[in-house]
């Protein structure tokens, strides 16, 4: 197991974001979450990448304790994440918003900047090298913030609705690009509300709701589960689905 | 534009020798004083966006250093001027280590009443000459007392100390630690989830910042052969820092220039003008610009002119750094 | 006894820093915002406590409303003018506009006021009173009280009535508060009117006892931190304690070594508290 998240607890005041949630990723896979809004999912990964500590709970990647660890520590040890707003540097340049994440694996500002020019090469933001990032659209600051990721060399990334918002054209560029992101060898956590994503990238897909999860398994069969219809449509649908 | 900075050093490098006499020089030196102070300022300041504005309590220890040196042990000034360099070296980190894992708030604040400390204290201490301060010597031993009669002498040692100053920007500029400073500012999350060791990286500027200004305050007290705690650790030499490197462009390598070259004039302007009440006027000027400045133009002259400016004449460093705010 | 009278003292005065910190406490905690030229709202309002004195020969009731109302107004209005559109921008912004505010207030008042002391003519309120052989100077004990009672109705108003819960709504989540048809701009607009007014009429009480010129300001505005600090970011109850708190370090530290140390004592406990526990004592870090 690349990671491993035991009994995840988030608590914010006497609200409990997040109970007890387990994940167990291997190294290569592409985890799907989904969930209905505020169901946890934001915070989970919160806790997963060390933006936040959990209530309790552990966070094991690659056999070390990060359950403690500062954000950093994290994007040191591999773990890149995405924000579901963009969090790009608005007032840098494309180039040197990649540059800060190339900075992670290369001390030196030549070799900083050659490898991120090979990502925003790979990312498709190579017409965009010298604009700031405060000009680009919303699709374009996620390109970016994957791409600023993606050049920190990470293992796994966590991706947080880094799809949304996508033209049907855009989208399919977006599914490539993740595509070819795990052929690099990167583990993939993604959270999605576009179902399309999960269907077509995800291997497996844990479904939250109300800070805990509630079924795990291949896409096709978690969507057919009752528990999820559920939880997305609300406890009225199984009778109106059954009334003539 | 190629041909700017060969040209902005040789009219440096000339200046005395274009608008001749103490008057000029007396502004020159005063100039190339503020933009010292402001370019140490805008490491932490202006480059990693930590907001002090209490910077005066790493001048005001520069400051000291040099004339107790001579008021203790009849040294040369000039021998102070490491030991105020150290100890403003380990007041920065004493600030920096626990403010620095809070919010941003934190720091200003705590810059403001550290720096109100320490003139409070230094005012009632007598080993450093308490509220009357301490003077320098009023003739020169030798040529290492460094005083000199003409300001001409004192406006080429602050030009290269500028020089050296402006170069180690420069660098930083360029550097990984450039890069996570202007991140940091940017957006401190987003830089902690690429591996930006935040805390470090603040603290570093802090420490940076902290020597720059403290030589700084040493050329001042070894220039004018005087200190007390207001002249040092005074809110208004704070207050200085910080406006000059905002007018002319917080966080850009040449704002705190321009930011000099429009105050400085203009300080010497309104203090003929108003005369001795004047230096209450000039404050309430102060205080308005910094209120036009953060309302309405917050990245600076800097910022303004790449609004105006034709898109042509922009320049654009390879570092994309036109960062401004 | 000496100490004892000492230590009211001490409290007496803390309670008007519990007045004026947790209006710097509401702001900071509704919008995450520090006002730096909080401690000049304090001296304006001992200004105006004087001309409403001298222009209009006003009692306490008088010049304490007067002071309340003209800062409210004040508060309001910096918040329209400026503080609106320097929240959303650059933390430099933020913090530059209320430091060139404060700067920009205190040396007009240089100017208008000049830098000499000065005090109330003799006030309605005079006399002192002896409390089991305490001696207690009536202008503080009524200052000191209304300043409680005024904090206390602060809190009150923040969290019994209609318009409280709107304001700590838009503090918890603007959006949400939007969403539920409040108008955050007008609550924060509110928010600071009752930040400077609170500030303003703290001003006017501690202008019955104690002399002052435009530079205490500064010193107020840095009480004002610490309190703030040791109280908790966004509480008013800890405003209450903390201000209470520091009068009384503050009056035994000039009892004990001297009144210059007054106020080192106060900024060192700031550092203190700093390295030590930044989140006060009832604060949400």
């Amino acid at each position: 197991m690349l990671l491993s998240a035991e009994n995840i607890s988030k608590a914010f005041g006497s609200f409990l974001a997040v109970r007890g949630a387990d994940l167990a990723v291997a190294e290569g896979e592409i985890i799907g979450l989904i969930g209905p809004n505020g169901a946890g999912k934001s915070t989970f990964f919160n806790c997963l990448a060390g933006d936040t500590m959990p209530t309790t709970g552990r966070v094991l990647f690659d056999g070390v304790d990060l359950t403690r660890a500062s954000a950093e520590t994290h994007a040191r040890a591999g773990i890149g994440r995405t924000f579901q707003v963009p969090a790009t540097f608005e007032d840098m340049t494309v180039l040197d918003n990649v540059m800060v994440g190339a900075f992670l694996r290369h001390a030196h500002r030549g070799d900083a900047r050659a490898a991120a020019l090979r990502v925003i090469e790979m990312t498709g933001l190579g017409s965009q090298t010298s604009q700031r990032a405060r000009s680009l659209g919303t699709p374009g600051r996620k390109r970016l913030e994957i791409a600023r990721v993606l050049a920190t060399g990470p293992r796994m990334m966590l991706l947080d609705e880094a799809l949304a918002g996508l033209t049907p054209a855009e989208l399919q560029q977006a599914i490539a690009l993740v595509r070819r992101i795990h052929e690099l060898g990167i583990t993939l956590v993604i959270v999605e509300h576009i179902m399309e994503v999960i269907m077509t990238l995800a291997q497996r897909v844990l479904v939250f709701n109300q800070g805990h999860v509630i079924a795990e398994g291949r896409p096709q069969d978690v969507v057919a589960n009752e528990a999820v219809i559920e939880a997305y449509l609300g406890r009225g649908h199984r009778k109106r689905r059954a009334a003539p | 534009m190629k041909w700017g900075l060969p040209a902005l050093a040789a009219l440096l490098l000339f200046y005395p020798f274009i608008l001749t006499g103490p008057f000029y020089w007396d502004i020159g030196v005063a100039f190339l004083l503020a933009a010292i102070s402001a370019s140490a300022w805008n490491i932490v300041g202006g480059y990693a966006g930590q907001v002090s504005v209490g910077h005066s309590m790493f001048f005001g220890v520069g400051a000291y250093m040099p004339l107790l040196f001579y008021h203790l042990w009849g040294l040369p000034p000039v021998a102070g001027v490491p030991a105020g360099m150290l100890l403003s070296l380990l007041l920065a980190v004493a600030i920096g280590m626990p403010t620095f894992r809070l919010q941003g708030h934190y720091f200003s604040m705590a810059t403001i009443a550290v720096a109100e400390l320490i003139r409070i204290f230094v005012g009632t201490w007598d080993l450093v000459g308490a509220a009357i301060g301490l003077q320098g010597p009023a003739v020169g031993r030798g040529w290492w007392d460094l005083t000199f009669r003409s300001e001409l002498p004192y406006y080429y040692i602050f030009l290269a100390v500028l020089a050296v100053v402006l170069f180690t920007t420069f660098a930083v500029e360029r550097s990984r630690f450039g890069y996570y400073l202007r991140a940091i500012k940017a957006g401190e999350r987003a830089a902690r989830s690429l591996g930006v060791p935040v805390r470090e990286t603040k603290l570093k500027a802090l420490m940076l910042s902290a020597v720059f200004t403290s030589v700084a305050g040493s050329l001042y007290s070894i220039k004018t052969g005087f200190i007390d705690p207001e002249s040092g650790f005074g809110i208004l030499v704070s207050v200085q820092m910080v406006i000059i490197a905002a007018l002319g462009g917080a966080g850009t390598l040449f704002g705190p220039l321009v930011g000099a070259l429009i105050l400085i004039p203009l300080q010497t302007a309104t203090n003929t003008w108003f005369g001795g009440g004047g230096s209450g006027l000039t404050y309430i000027l102060y205080g308005g610009i910094i209120v036009l400045l953060a309302r309405f133009e917050p990245g600076g002259m800097h910022e303004l002119w790449y609004r105006v400016a034709p898109r042509g004449v922009s320049v654009r460093s390879e570092s994309g750094a036109r960062t401004g705010l | 006894m000496l100490l004892l009278q000492v230590i009211v003292g001490g409290l007496l005065l803390g309670a008007i820093y519990a007045l004026f910190s947790s209006g710097l406490t509401l702001i900071w905690g509704m919008m995450n915002f520090i006002n730096f030229a909080h401690g000049e709202f304090v001296m304006l309002g001992m200004y105006v406590a004087l001309l409403v004195v001298v222009w209009l020969g006003g009692g306490p009731a008088t010049f304490g409303f007067a002071a309340a109302f003209a800062l409210f107004v004040l508060g309001v209005a910096i918040y329209l003018s400026l503080i609106r559109h320097v929240m959303r921008g650059p933390m430099l912004a933020q913090i530059l506009s209320t430091f060139g505010l404060a700067l920009l207030l205190r040396y007009t008042a240089f100017w208008i006021f000049s830098a000499n002391f000065v005090s109330l003519p003799q006030a309605s309120l005079s006399g002192t009173l002896n409390v089991a052989g305490i001696l207690m100077p009536v202008p503080q004990l009524v200052a000191g009280v209304a300043a409680i009672a005024l904090t206390v109705a602060l809190h009150l108003l923040l969290t019994r009535t209609n318009v409280g819960s709107k304001l700590l709504a838009v503090a918890e989540d603007r959006n949400a508060a939007m969403l539920m048809g409040i108008r955050p701009d007008r609550m924060q607009a509110l928010a600071w009117g009752l930040a400077a007014g609170s500030a303003g009429i703290a001003g006017a009480l501690m202008a019955m006892s104690y002399p002052w010129s435009p530079s205490v300001g500064e010193t107020f505005g840095l009480t004002a931190f610490v309190v703030v600090t040791l109280g908790g970011f966004g509480s008013v109850p800890g405003a209450l304690y903390a201000g209470l708190i520091i009068g009384l370090i503050q009056a035994l530290s000039a009892y004990w070594f001297g009144p210059i140390y007054k106020d080192i004592v106060v900024y060192a406990l700031f550092a203190a508290l700093l390295w030590l526990r930044p989140q006060g004592l009832m604060g949400k870090a």
